[in-house]
């Protein structure tokens, strides 16, 4: 199993954001969670990935068999958890190449390899840029800076697939993208798919995952997961809204 | 240090003989220590870094008269002077309010009868470094008239209320008027000041105005500084916003009088803030026009933009300093500050001083200064275009001024200043 | 999960100034205090002509009649000028013949601050002049550098071999009264760097010098005087340390840049003087006077400076623009840490038609750390068409410390541009977990954002100190975020 979350439990400033989140991932799987705003889809990923201000107040995570929450959020990443933040940062001054090239050299430092040769890196860039359809102008400008929407969210595809990571979370990457980009975005997940990585998609509309196609679909509601499903579940949901799943989360959680 | 002039020794003075006023005890102890911080420093010389570029001591050699009383007014206006404007009209004579205004919800009374009550002590002069402040000094200690404007909560002021004030320069004159606006919680104001001069002998006006903007009040207030020759200002404004609140201030200088100093200060007292300063300078033959601007963030998530924008002609002088200080607790700060110039006249002279003082980290703040002639890449197009040279560089001008002026609010008061502009420059090109 | 913030800093703070030792070595130091005894002690030790000593004692005399500046933004230490001993030299002799004169103990300090003297290890392409403390030891490449007919030796040297070329251009940039700390100066320097490049002479090598106090309760002040002749070219850095002090040192050096017609002087400083500890004790007051005038019509100057060190930095190398067409530049990244103050800028005067000037300034501040930029751009009544571009940037790390900015513009000319512009941004939390989630921890993270923000002045460093002034500036603000 790549991730295993038992009984997850958050809070942010005192206040409870998740509140007992049980899922599993196994290598090959593409898992959606759906919820309404401010159901907890983001604080998971921010949870996972360790972002400060989110205190764990109960349950486990393992990662690749290692308890996840231990480590450091750089660390987190070195072994292989990827996010694809839902807005991506602007850093002024901070090339997109030179960053991807430290980032990819401390992540192979932390297993021990050497530095990837300047030639392999640019065969690298350059064969990953096209993948994703990101335009080979914006890798020597600043991180994300001055980049549009679509650009920035092109970019964490395209770091995705530099890093090479066992499991990728895609937070609202579909949000506030136009058609094009969201096909070239979803083609760009589907061609790094494969039976060794995971992706969980945390989405808000059933639109993206007609593109990427997910094995299981978890209904996010009140900071737990009310119900899990096939993709069937998605179309449901974009039919009938989230109020139908709204009633048994009270009773359930009686 | 200034206190050798005939004037400095006037005021002195005359503060001395009215010791025995009937004033209340909160208001004479305020005047005193406010006496106490003028006597300490005297008037400003060019030796303090604040005034380092305006020497007002040539002004201050006049024989002043320092009570031009109302009987000398011979003026039947009771109105301002701006064409079409549906205004609440006050016309202040000598300083002095003689007609009841009432305007529903929005009470106007004469400061003296005002003060007599308790409440504005928290008010008046509250907020004023009196120390930093001689020329503010002097005129907390020994003010006459002035008025007070002040809108009940929850009003919305149906129109602009016009403050005209009308002074007789027939002899020399040093007056001092005060004005105190008062926009209490959720209530909207749109205060604009205006002059109108008698006479031809020199006038040195030391005003101060007050501005309290409550919480979630809105206060929209203009200085025209439309005057002739003989017109000599230092005008210090203090406004204090509470949480929530909006101010607007527009001060614009145009050519005529010799000297202007505007101090605006603005002390942010509450969360979520939101502030505009717009300033103008055009300057004309011999004037000297010195913006010193004063941003306070004392709060978090508060939103400050200043704008002032200048054109120098003929042998002027133009200053600006613009502060902006972010305290510590202010965080998720928003400020910021453009000073643009354009120098017609080789016999000009600017000195720009953009300050940012910045004591909190989570903030994002800029300031930008530039001091220019014409682009002659625009110059260029117009003139391809068959436009000629004058005309191409009046529309240059306009473009450049009409960017701040086009913030005005009230589009009879924008018409006003937008014709004065066009006018003055027409003049100084000539 | 982890929060590192605390751990960091408490590890950051615990870091050593890495080149706070003390060089044990016998040291004729002069008495403490400041007389006109003092100047004639000193004046002697280095057999000066009359004129010089006449000079020193006219400095004297102005250095006594100028008040304490009074206009930073920061409470001035009181600095007993009786307090302080101004002249130390190693003892066994002031200037060496070769090499093998100087005492090896000296020589083993410069290697292991990593600037090697001896001919088997210098470092190529640059040419070193190495101070300790009051003194010159030793000079490198100055045989090669003679085949140019290139100068570059010791002040004391210069004002024995180059006399009248001294004479004609000391203080004539910066006058012996022209502020407190350049007329103590002038009055008791003790040595520095004389550079000469004649005519039409590209120098072919880097020219450096190195300052190094060592003995305590002295002062240096060192005097640097620099001219390029016509239509001639030269690059000069300095670099400087000092050991780890409980008690505040002064430094009071006066830069002196002359550039002909066609000239062109690149003058580069990287600044790591001791600067205190973490509670602000001891570090170096570092107050400089630095002005260069490009005399001839096309002459430039150009600063570049990186400061990390000193407890206080204070200084404006400025540049008067005379003759036209020429050409000033300012680079400066400052980074104050703890209880660190930097107030520093630049002077650009256009005075000749079709100056230029741009001025780019970086200043980080971090923990408790003050950052002013305070510049004059000043353009006269009849410089033509002279330009001005000023950016400068303020980066903010934590919450405790400072950014301030003083920029004063002053136009007397109409067709003069001038545009400055000025932003005060912070490293966030938020672009530090992006780059944590990219596998890339907080130091590094760090030190990439803090590069990329000071490439533009780093990129005005010669090859060789670019990277050592990078390596610096990230040593320098090691663990200042959680």
């Amino acid at each position: 199993m790549l991730l295993d979350i038992k009984n997850l439990q958050a809070s942010v400033e005192n206040k409870q954001i998740l509140k007992g989140i049980n899922l599993q991932v196994n290598p090959g799987e593409v898992h959606a969670i759906m919820g309404p705003n401010g159901s907890g889809k983001s604080s998971l990923a921010s949870v996972l990935t360790g972002r400060q201000n989110y205190e764990v107040t109960g349950g486990e995570v393992s990662f690749d068999g290692r308890d996840l929450l231990d480590m450091s959020p750089e660390d987190r990443a070195r072994e292989g958890l990827f996010l694809a933040f839902q807005y991506p940062i602007e850093i002024p001054g901070v090339s997109n190449i030179n960053f991807l090239r430290t980032a990819l050299n401390e992540i192979r430092a932390y297993h021990n390899e050497p530095p990837i040769e300047a030639k392999e890196f640019l065969k690298l860039t350059r064969e990953k840029q096209k993948l994703v359809e990101f335009d080979a102008k914006l890798t020597n400008r600043s991180l994300n800076e001055g980049f549009s929407g679509g650009e920035k969210k092109r970019n964490e595809i395209f770091q995705l697939a530099m890093l090479n990571p066992k499991l990728s979370i895609l937070d609202e990457t579909d949000s506030g993208l136009d058609i094009d980009a969201l096909r070239i975005v979803s083609n760009g997940v589907n061609k790094l798919r494969s039976d060794k990585n995971a992706f969980i998609v945390i989405t808000h509309y059933q639109r993206l995952l007609e593109y990427i196609v997910p094995d299981f679909v978890h209904v996010l509601y009140d900071g737990k997961i009310v119900k899990s499903g096939t993709k069937e579940l998605a179309l449901e949901l974009e039919e009938k809204g989230y109020d139908w799943i709204k009633e048994p989360v009270t009773t359930a959680s009686v | 240090m200034i206190t050798t002039t005939s004037l400095y020794d006037q005021l002195t003075s005359l503060y001395k003989e009215k010791r025995n006023d009937t004033e209340s005890a909160w208001l004479s102890n305020l005047r005193e220590d406010a006496f106490k911080a003028f006597t300490r420093n005297g008037f400003p010389t060019t030796k303090q870094e604040d005034w380092r570029f305006t020497n007002i001591a040539p002004f201050l050699k006049e024989d002043f008269l320092l009570h031009p009383g109302e009987a000398s007014l011979h003026s039947s206006k009771k109105a301002g002077s701006i064409p079409q404007f549906d205004a609440h009209e006050i016309v202040l004579k000598n300083g002095m309010l003689n007609e009841d205004v009432t305007i529903p919800g929005i009470s106007i009374s004469p400061l003296r009868t005002a003060l007599k009550d308790e409440r504005f002590k928290s008010y008046l002069s509250k907020h004023i470094p009196l120390n930093a402040q001689p020329m503010a000094a002097l005129n907390t200690a020994m003010f006459e008239h002035g008025i007070v404007i002040e809108a009940d909560k929850n009003i919305i002021a149906d129109k602009p209320i016009h403050v005209t004030y009308i002074y007789n320069a027939a002899e020399p004159v040093f007056v001092q008027p005060r004005l105190l606006i008062i926009a209490n919680k959720s209530s909207k104001l749109q205060v604009v000041e205006s002059l109108l001069i008698m006479g031809e002998s020199p006038i040195f006006i030391n005003s101060v105005t007050e501005c309290y903007v409550a919480e979630n009040a809105q206060a929209d207030h203009y200085v025209l500084q439309v005057t002739p020759p003989n017109v000599r200002w230092v005008n210090f404004n203090q406004t204090i916003q509470s949480a929530d609140s909006l101010y607007n201030n527009y001060t614009y200088t145009l050519p005529g009088g010799l000297l202007f100093r505007n101090n605006i200060h603005l002390d942010l007292n509450g969360t979520n803030t939101e502030s505009h300063l717009y300033g103008l300078y055009l300057t004309g033959p011999g004037q000297l026009t010195d913006n010193h601007t004063c941003v306070n963030h004392l709060n978090p998530n508060c939103f400050s933009n200043e704008l002032y924008k200048g054109v120098l002609m003929r042998d002027s002088r133009a200053v600006f300093n613009g502060k902006i200080f972010v305290q510590q607790d202010a965080q998720k700060t928003n400020a910021f500050q453009q000073n643009n110039n354009m120098l017609l006249s080789n016999n000009a002279i600017i000195d720009s001083k953009p300050q940012l003082e910045i004591f909190a980290d989570d903030v994002k703040c800029s300031h930008g200064s530039t001091v220019g002639n014409f682009n002659d890449e625009a110059l260029f197009y117009l003139k391809a275009r068959g436009i000629g040279d004058v005309a191409a560089r009046n529309l240059l001008v306009n473009a450049f001024a009409f960017d701040v002026t086009n913030k005005i609010q009230v589009p009879a008061v924008q018409e006003y200043v937008e014709k004065i502009i066009t006018q003055k420059m027409a003049e100084a090109y000539d | 999960m982890p929060n590192k913030s605390d751990d960091i800093l408490e590890e950051y703070s615990n870091k050593e100034y890495e080149f706070g030792f003390v060089t044990d070595i016998e040291m004729e130091v002069a008495p403490k205090g400041l007389s006109e005894e003092t100047i004639h002690f000193i004046s002697a030790k280095k057999g000066e002509p009359q004129w010089l000593l006449d000079w020193r004692l006219k400095a004297y005399q102005s250095f006594l009649k100028q008040p304490e500046p009074h206009w930073q933004n920061f409470e001035l230490p009181k600095v007993d000028f009786q307090d302080i001993s101004y002249y130390a030299a190693p003892k066994s002799g002031a200037k060496y013949k070769s090499l093998d004169e100087v005492d090896p103990e000296l020589i083993a300090t410069f290697e292991k601050l990593g600037i090697p003297l001896s001919e088997q290890k210098i470092l190529a392409g640059v040419a070193v002049d190495a101070v300790f403390d009051s003194v010159s030891v030793a000079t490198t490449y100055k045989e090669t550098l003679k085949e140019h007919g290139i100068i570059f030796c010791s002040i004391s040297e210069a004002v024995k071999e180059h006399s009248e070329l001294v004479q004609k251009y000391l203080g004539t940039v910066v006058p012996h009264s022209d502020n407190l700390y350049a007329a103590l100066n002038a009055a008791v320097f003790s040595d520095g760097s004389f550079v000469y490049i004649p005519k039409g002479v590209r120098c072919p090598m880097e020219l450096s010098t190195y300052f190094r106090i060592n003995t305590e309760n002295t002062g240096q002040f060192e005097r640097t005087l620099i001219i390029a002749d016509e239509g001639s070219y030269v690059s000069y850095l300095e670099g400087c340390t000092a050991p780890k002090r409980d008690e505040n040192q002064l430094h009071a050096a006066v830069v002196e840049l002359i550039a002909m017609e066609n000239a062109e002087i690149k003058y580069s400083t990287v600044q790591n003087w001791y600067p205190g500890d973490k509670e602000g004790n001891g570090g170096i007051y570092n107050f400089v006077t630095k002005r260069g005038v490009c005399r001839g019509a096309h002459a430039k100057i150009s600063w570049t400076q990186v400061e990390t060190g000193s407890a206080i930095t204070w200084k404006y190398p400025s540049v008067i623009l005379q003759g036209d067409y020429s050409t000033g530049e300012f680079y400066s990244v400052a980074v104050t840490k703890n209880k660190q103050i930097a107030d520093t800028g630049t002077k650009m005067f256009h005075i000749g038609k079709g100056t230029k000037s741009r001025i780019i300034s970086k200043g980080i501040s971090a923990g408790e750390g003050q950052n002013s930029y305070r510049g004059l751009v000043q353009v006269s009544a009849k410089a033509e068409n002279a330009r001005n571009f000023t950016q400068c940037d303020s980066l903010l790390i934590g919450d405790r410390c400072g950014a301030h900015t003083f920029p004063y513009i002053e136009s007397k000319n109409s067709s003069a541009t001038i545009e400055h512009e000025a932003t005060t941004s912070k490293i966030g939390e938020d672009q530090i977990f992006y780059l944590n989630q990219r596998g890339i921890d907080t130091e590094k993270a760090v030190a990439l954002i803090v590069n990329g923000y000071a490439k533009e002045v780093l990129n005005q460093l010669p090859m060789e100190f670019a990277v050592e002034a990078q390596k610096l500036l990230s040593i320098s603000l090691e663990g200042s975020v959680g």
